[in-house]
């Protein structure tokens, strides 16, 4: 989940006003989740790094485009980043890179990095939703979320029936919806 | 497909895991500008929004910090030299200098191009995703060369391309900055752009117009970083209704 703040409204006019302390400050606040993030797409520290440069030169590029009215600004971040890494994942370089790996290989120096910052509270909420959904369930969200994957491709990559894949992530994604409508009315 | 049978679609639509037939048929559907559809789309992107939570944070290396950051600033220059004796190593190290100075110049100018070109990248892909909207217009203004005239191309949820030609030259510590000008109210700021020497300019907004609250466009030039609110006449305005 992304931290969100209060103080993001004055952190988005001093982006939309090119001023370079809202640049360091939206990456003081942001730059962990995603990174955290790209390392868990491309499994590759150093493409997690480049990938990151660029997410944020794309922030300060485009930060006069950021509607507040479609969401907030770390959702409008994490967007771009998770369509960032899944672009990365499609590209032939990275497919050619991640042939090299087997599938649950994590970069051993990514584990350690691990932010020292302490969760916030709507994280706690949002955790606790997610450790409610059981390992199939979690499965294809991370499928879907992380490689950007159909449920037709899902399926395929669990060689499990379409119909079984539709089942999990609609009774998954139900739960996270039961758990952030709890969450906003607290 | 009718909104109980999407119901259920909408946070996949969210995370792409939605079927090519599916994604169109709410895609299309969007596009007309169902407000009950964005509305549940806004939700859903609420929902997927705490997948990320699924990872842990992870901090990055601080070296990437300090390249994104001196990416962006402007160079400083170097300090005046006080003393001959100073001035006997300037003249030393001058060679040295000089080739750093060109290293850094062609870094900066790299980057600089770099930047520019993601920024142009994703501009296009802008334009491109407005206009093959089903429900965008395209609106003329400006008849004659001798001022500025183009086209408009708005889409009530995707935003306006603004592309034309004849804008007058404007000074390095200004910019033309666009204004949706509801029939009610005061105008809100929509971008700010520059023209190329010859007066040519194109921006793409992401900015939804509500086109039966927006009665027009207008660009006005403003002070370098943009206005609140416009301090200048208008130099263009362009009904749309």
């Amino acid at each position: 989940m992304v931290p969100e703040h209060t103080a993001d409204a004055d952190l988005i006019r001093r982006l939309k006003s090119r001023d370079p302390e809202g640049l360091a400050t939206a990456y003081d606040r942001y730059s962990s989740a995603a990174f955290g993030l790209f390392l868990r797409i491309t499994r590759d520290r150093s493409v997690a790094e480049d990938l990151l440069q660029e997410l944020f030169l794309r922030v300060w590029n485009r930060s006069r485009e950021f509607d507040d009215s479609r969401g907030s600004l770390g959702v409008w971040i994490m967007a771009i980043a998770r369509n960032m890494g899944i672009d990365y994942l499609r590209s032939a370089e990275a497919r050619f890179n991640m042939k090299l790996r087997p599938i649950d290989y994590v970069d051993p120096t990514a584990l350690a990095h691990r932010s020292a910052e302490p969760d916030v509270d709507s994280k706690r909420a949002v955790n606790t939703a997610l450790s409610a959904l059981n390992a199939n369930e979690k499965r294809v969200l991370e499928l879907a979320y992380f490689e950007g994957c159909s449920q037709t491709e899902i399926a395929a990559k669990l060689d499990e029936p379409l119909g079984t894949v539709k089942t999990w992530m609609r009774t998954g994604l139900g739960r996270l919806r039961t758990a952030m409508k709890l969450r906003a009315a607290q | 497909m009718t909104h109980g049978e999407m119901q259920e679609l909408y946070e996949l639509y969210v995370l792409g895991a939605l079927e090519v037939e599916q994604a169109v048929q709410i895609d299309a559907h969007v596009a007309d500008g169902c407000e009950f559809c964005l509305d549940q789309i806004r939700q859903a992107a609420q929902v997927t929004a705490a997948l990320p939570a699924m990872i842990e944070p992870v901090e990055p290396p601080a070296a990437v910090r300090e390249r994104i950051l001196a990416s962006i600033a402007t160079p400083k220059r170097a300090p005046r030299l006080q003393t001959p004796l100073m001035g006997l190593f300037a003249v030393a190290a001058a060679i040295a200098l000089v080739f750093a100075f060109w290293a850094t110049g062609q870094l900066h100018e790299t980057r600089r191009r770099l930047e520019d070109a993601l920024g142009q990248r994703d501009q296009l892909r802008s334009a491109i995703e407005i206009l093959s909207r089903s429900q965008t217009r395209a609106v003329q203004f400006g008849a004659n060369d001798n001022v500025a005239h183009g086209r408009v191309f708005v889409n009530q949820n995707g935003g306006f391309v603004f592309v034309g030609s004849d804008l007058p030259q404007i000074t390095p510590d200004k910019t033309f900055e666009l204004w949706l000008l509801p029939a009610k109210g005061a105008p809100q700021p929509a971008g700010l752009f520059r023209a190329n020497p010859s007066g040519d300019f194109v921006h793409v907004a992401n900015t939804a117009v509500d086109v039966k609250q927006i009665a027009a466009i207008a660009v006005s030039v403003e002070p370098k970083g943009g206005s609140s609110a416009p301090t200048t006449k208008p130099i263009v305005v362009v009904p749309l209704g």
